[in-house]
């Protein structure tokens, strides 16, 4: 008896042992082309052809400096960070409060604003490229400062409001309706009582509005032209085009391109995933 | 005045609420489709002059065989993500319900962590990880003795569509995982209580409990992944350009050359308006035949 339950401890053991590898090794492959870039960054172009692989004897963070000047990466960032930010908060408060409505009140309209959304989610946004670059052109909204701030609120909006809407549904009614009697106005019932109840999934929101216009290319790629204008990820492409040969400066541009994803990610990962689970998204 | 009516905002007030966000979302979003629906019907290449010529873009569109080849290669990456994404993911975060598995956290934000990445670095780096003298890839295969394994894998046209699918699966395996994880998170505790996953009743109670009951969540997740596998397009434009030839040619892609790299934007029109419909054609049919119950959800 002792033996079978001690065979069964140990059946137990070798399982786990093998699950847990089975995550580390996948977990190591989803890091792992990252970290290779990041090594390689730092090392001289002779050292990385010599060995793709190996610790850099000394640290260039000449690569770096070069990368930063050569592809302008400070101008770009800052037009990067202007669209992103800007971006952020409009698609926090504008599907926030459409959320809000749709989630607490039946009115005339309230399934085709919905469908509306759910439509965007369904279609493939780079099929509008051609379509919003010619509407952008007629308006004379093409190659402005503030271009690429339409595209990246719109194209935010179904999935943060799908988030919000969802969220909002599992905040008790009662709390909105006592306000209300207590003679509170919709506007501060929305904004003061249930925006704040939202934080879990209003952090995600905004975290991953910004991530995504940071990252945007297409419609940067076709709505912009100008030199001053161009974001990140524009500048990469011509950069790399320039240095195709040059690994580790590449890896570089990459790198410092991606430091603020890296720094929001690690400071902020479990608020995101937390407010995915959260939001309404798993249906 | 009346504390009634505060309950019922008044119609201005609920407008003024709403309209800013949506009107912004129809003229942004929705008006150019009109626009294109419109333009679809001329042959026009930016300038002053728009010719009416009817249907023949679409006609032009539906016989080109490399607008078919390129709907062949979104259904490629559709199904090798579907496999790949979902298929994966589902595994992994099954795994995760185990409760021997450590660090729970930290893995799940690592294998989330290429999510957050932008697709034109992924590109970049599975570029360099496929380059033929300094990649990784063929690195590792040398190192490990497969040295016949070796491929130009971004230059031969049999094998690209699979070069280029493996980024963009690598990319979001983190996020179907979340959002699976999340479903099956929501199911009630009791059911795991009784016996341990495990065991050998644990996958039974895998297959007959936990899987029917994530089936909402897998319909959203299958559903989000051809979507997005139609709308591929910066992974691509950035590791082959729709190349060699036009043997990594998508969709996107196509509607985009024909409009900036040949400027017919009439035609533009109809194939983004084509890619549209093909898009919801097959989203919706999937949804249709994995028949979805929650109808509040998708």
């Amino acid at each position: 008896m002792i033996s079978s339950e001690m065979a069964v401890k140990a059946y137990r053991k070798t399982g786990s042992l093998f699950i847990n590898a089975v995550i580390w090794l996948f977990s190591i492959s989803c890091i792992f082309p990252v970290l290779w870039l990041v090594v390689s960054s730092l090392k001289t172009s002779s050292e990385f052809n010599r060995n793709i692989i190996g610790i850099p004897s000394s640290l260039q963070f000449s690569n770096y400096a070069k990368a930063f000047v050569t592809a302008d990466l400070g101008m770009l960032s800052v037009n990067s960070a202007f669209n992103a930010v800007i971006s952020m908060i409009l698609v926090v408060i504008l599907t926030f409060s459409i959320a809000y409505l749709l989630a607490r009140f039946q009115f005339k309209g309230n399934r085709i604003i919905y469908y509306m959304f759910l439509f965007g989610m369904l279609i493939p946004m780079h099929a509008l490229l051609v379509p919003v670059f010619i509407q952008f052109k007629e308006m004379g909204l093409f190659n402005k400062r503030i271009t690429l701030i339409f595209p990246y609120v719109v194209f935010n909006m179904p999935f943060s409001l799908f988030m919000f809407e969802g969220y909002i549904r599992g905040i008790p009614k009662d709390l909105d309706e006592s306000a209300f009697l207590e003679g509170s106005t919709i506007f501060r019932t929305m904004y003061t009582i249930i925006f704040p109840i939202t934080r879990p999934v209003m952090v995600a929101v905004a975290l991953l509005a910004f991530i995504s216009n940071w990252n945007e290319y297409p419609f940067a790629l076709v709505l912009i032209n100008s030199q001053h204008l161009k974001t990140i990820p524009m500048g990469l492409v011509s950069f790399n085009g320039e240095y195709s040969t040059d690994y580790p400066l590449k890896m570089a541009g990459i790198v410092i391109a991606t430091i603020p994803i890296i720094v929001l990610y690690l400071g902020f990962n479990g608020k995101i995933i937390r407010g995915m689970t959260e939001g309404s998204i798993k249906g | 005045m009346s504390n009634h009516s505060a309950l019922y905002p008044k119609k201005t007030v609920f407008i003024s609420l709403l309209a800013p966000g949506v009107v912004l979302y129809a003229v942004i979003a929705l008006l150019p489709i009109l626009g294109a629906l419109f333009l679809s019907f001329f042959k026009w290449s930016g300038g002053v002059h728009k010719t009416f010529i009817g249907f023949e873009n679409y006609k032009n569109l539906f016989t080109d065989i490399r607008f078919w080849n390129a709907l062949k290669n979104n259904l490629i990456i559709t199904v090798v993500s579907l496999i790949g994404q979902v298929g994966i993911a589902l595994i992994v975060a099954t795994l995760f319900l185990s409760r021997s598995v450590k660090l729970k956290n930290f893995h799940r934000s690592v294998i989330f962590f290429p999510v957050v990445l932008a697709a034109i670095i992924i590109g970049f780096i599975w570029t360099m990880v496929y380059s033929r003298d300094y990649g990784l890839l063929n690195f590792i295969l040398r190192s490990i003795g497969l040295e016949s394994w070796i491929k130009p894998w971004l230059d031969d046209p049999d094998i690209i569509m699979y070069s280029i699918s493996a980024p963009i699966v690598w990319q979001y395996i983190g996020y179907y995982t979340v959002i699976i994880s999340s479903g099956m998170t929501a199911i009630p505790k009791e059911i795991f209580e009784s016996s341990d996953l495990d065991g050998a009743t644990g996958w039974r109670k895998l297959v007959y409990i936990i899987y029917p009951m994530t089936r909402n969540t897998i319909i959203v997740s299958v559903m989000i992944c051809i979507a997005g596998s139609m709308k591929i397009f910066t992974h691509i434009l950035v590791m082959t350009g729709g190349g060699p030839g036009s043997s990594s040619m998508v969709m996107a892609l196509y509607a985009y050359r024909n409009s900036f790299v040949k400027y017919k934007l009439g035609f533009g029109s109809a194939a983004s308006l084509g890619i549209m419909l093909i898009s919801l054609i097959f989203i919706l049919g999937t949804r249709k035949i994995m028949g979805s119950k929650n109808n509040d959800q998708f």
